[in-house]
């Protein structure tokens, strides 16, 4: 398996650290570079996240660029079912990542399958030393 | 047209359709390439200006996982 071969969901933290250029994690700027080669998909949690932090021209500027990428990027605004967010919060999850998990599993079966690029720190700094 | 872009015009239109293909798939990419770098400078020094621009990958981290809940428990209340 290959992120190049799924669809993928970046976390918040991929798309701000990247787009921030934070010297401890410089494999979220250099993914960013990448994402021409990548099939992303951004479920409305990810999106409210996104536009939390970035200002209202950013975000503007962002969906521009990715609409170049289409149909290779997914914008999905719809919201997740309480049932499923409530599954995983049964399985130790806080509501906010269970609520990422549940837009996951929807992605999966509406795409057959999605695969969910989260990267801590740890793993970053792990692998920017590569 | 301006003559610079008519003159490319005329380059690309000679080219091999293969070669036009691997072209446009190597221009897009460089000008999303070129958007993302723009849109990360505007980020940064907006930051700057807000003196949010040094914080650490913790810090960031710690923000980001505050904020995904403030936005889930509104999204989702029950």
């Amino acid at each position: 398996m290959s992120i190049l071969d799924e669809w993928i969901v970046l976390d918040t933290n991929v798309w701000i650290f990247g787009l921030r250029r934070v010297p401890d994690v410089p494999a979220c700027a250099q993914l960013l570079e990448r994402l021409h080669r990548l099939s992303v998909v951004l479920p409305r949690q990810i999106l409210q996240e996104l536009q939390a932090n970035l200002s209202e021209d950013e975000i503007k500027t962002l969906f521009r660029l990715l609409s170049r990428l289409s149909p290779k990027v997914i914008v999905n605004w719809g919201k997740t079912q309480q049932g499923i967010i409530t599954k995983y919060q049964g399985l130790g999850c806080k509501l906010g990542d269970a609520a990422v998990a549940a837009h996951l599993e929807e992605l999966g079966k509406s795409r057959r399958r999605a695969f969910f690029l989260f990267l801590p720190p740890l793993f970053l700094q792990v692998a920017s030393r590569r | 047209m301006d003559a610079r872009v008519e003159k490319l015009a005329s380059e690309f239109a000679a080219l091999e359709e293969a070669e036009q293909k691997v072209l446009l798939e190597r221009a897009a990419e460089l000008s999303l390439r070129r958007g993302l770098v723009q849109l990360s400078e505007k980020y940064r020094k907006r930051l700057q200006q807000q003196g949010e621009q040094d914080q650490t990958a913790n810090q960031i981290l710690a923000k980001l996982k505050q904020l995904r809940e403030e936005i889930a428990a509104r999204e989702y209340p029950g």
